[in-house]
């Protein structure tokens, strides 16, 4: 459990990084979406199934719809 | 030059306080052998006192409901804010949606996700989830409407008059749930013990699974006129 535990925390900090340092914003928002996945399976680790309900539905729902939305208005005005 | 001082103060300035952080955390495992009593008694109390099997819904919804209370004004002022920005008038905006495989398996999925949505509001005292998990689930019913269908699809099946109902009757329930708790028990907000069955079943934990829907309701109504406000401009000039 313990080797599972500091995998999925390193893939955390990996994507919390990839989601920094990628200069397109759709693939930070998609980076986002994974990062809200690995910390929802950490919180089910740590026995706290509320808060990891709570994550998956707006970390890895809502916000990647309601950023996408926002980033297909910022196109449309460049254009 | 500038951008690399930028970059050493951005890395000093995340290294102290992630080192404080740490400390601070250090110097709390201290006080572990202090008895921390009110969660103690939550822990051996609450089932007793609320009948809730799922503990952080007894305390969301009945020791601390008032902070509840708190929390669905902050999201009811936050609609009332995104609404008054960003959309002056409430008229449907049509676009095209997404391809037709789409739009068929998403039309097989969606009775189902919006089961899944009743059964975590409505179980919130037995199981995991609760009246906040379930709201947003219901809100993205309303999302993958206005996404795959187009939004005017969204607007002619729930209208967003329809969805300013919904919200103003969550939030009544849950304030008239309160109400009645200073009739009935003396306090407000309090359990409405007599409702309640036995512990386990579907209708007991007293007025809780009523709050469960209550809030619901209004985070889903809510957090869905939230996103349809944001959406309805995007697509205007589609047409």
């Amino acid at each position: 459990m313990i080797i599972l535990e500091c995998m999925l925390l390193f893939f955390l900090v990996m994507s919390a990084t990839m989601a920094v340092i990628f200069e397109k914003e759709l693939i930070s928002i998609i980076f986002l979406s994974i990062f809200s996945i690995i910390l929802t399976a950490i919180y089910l680790i740590y026995r706290a199934a509320d808060v990891a309900l709570a994550e998956a539905v707006i970390g890895a729902g809502l916000n990647t719809a309601i950023f996408m939305s926002a980033i297909s208005q910022i196109r449309k005005g460049k254009s | 030059m500038k951008k690399k001082l930028t970059h050493i103060a951005v890395i000093t300035i995340l290294a102290v306080s992630g080192a404080a952080v740490f400390f601070n955390l250090k110097v709390m495992s201290l006080y572990k052998d202090i008895p921390r009593g009110i969660s103690r008694y939550f822990i051996s109390f609450g089932l007793q006192d609320t009948g809730s099997l799922n503990l952080v819904t007894a305390i969301l919804y009945d020791y601390r409901a008032f902070d509840s209370l708190g929390e669905s004004t902050v999201i009811f002022g936050a609609v009332s804010g995104i609404v008054l920005i960003l959309s002056r008038k409430m008229l449907p905006v049509s676009s095209h949606g997404l391809s037709f495989i789409v739009k068929r398996t998403l039309g097989i999925m969606t009775p189902f996700i919006a089961l899944f949505s009743i059964y975590v509001i409505t179980h919130g005292h037995l199981s995991p989830g609760g009246g906040f998990q379930g709201g947003v689930i219901l809100a993205a019913i309303s999302i993958i409407f206005s996404i795959v269908y187009g939004s005017a699809f969204d607007y002619k099946r729930y209208s967003p008059q329809m969805k300013t109902t919904m919200e103003t009757t969550g939030a009544l329930m849950f304030i008239s749930i309160g109400v009645l708790g200073i009739f009935f028990e003396g306090f407000f907000l309090d359990n409405l013990n007599f409702l309640g069955g036995k512990a386990g079943t579907l209708i007991s934990a007293g007025s809780i699974p009523i709050i469960n829907i209550g809030i619901g309701l209004k985070v889903g109504a809510g957090l869905a006129i939230i996103f349809y406000s944001m959406i309805q401009k995007t697509f205007r000039e589609e047409l």
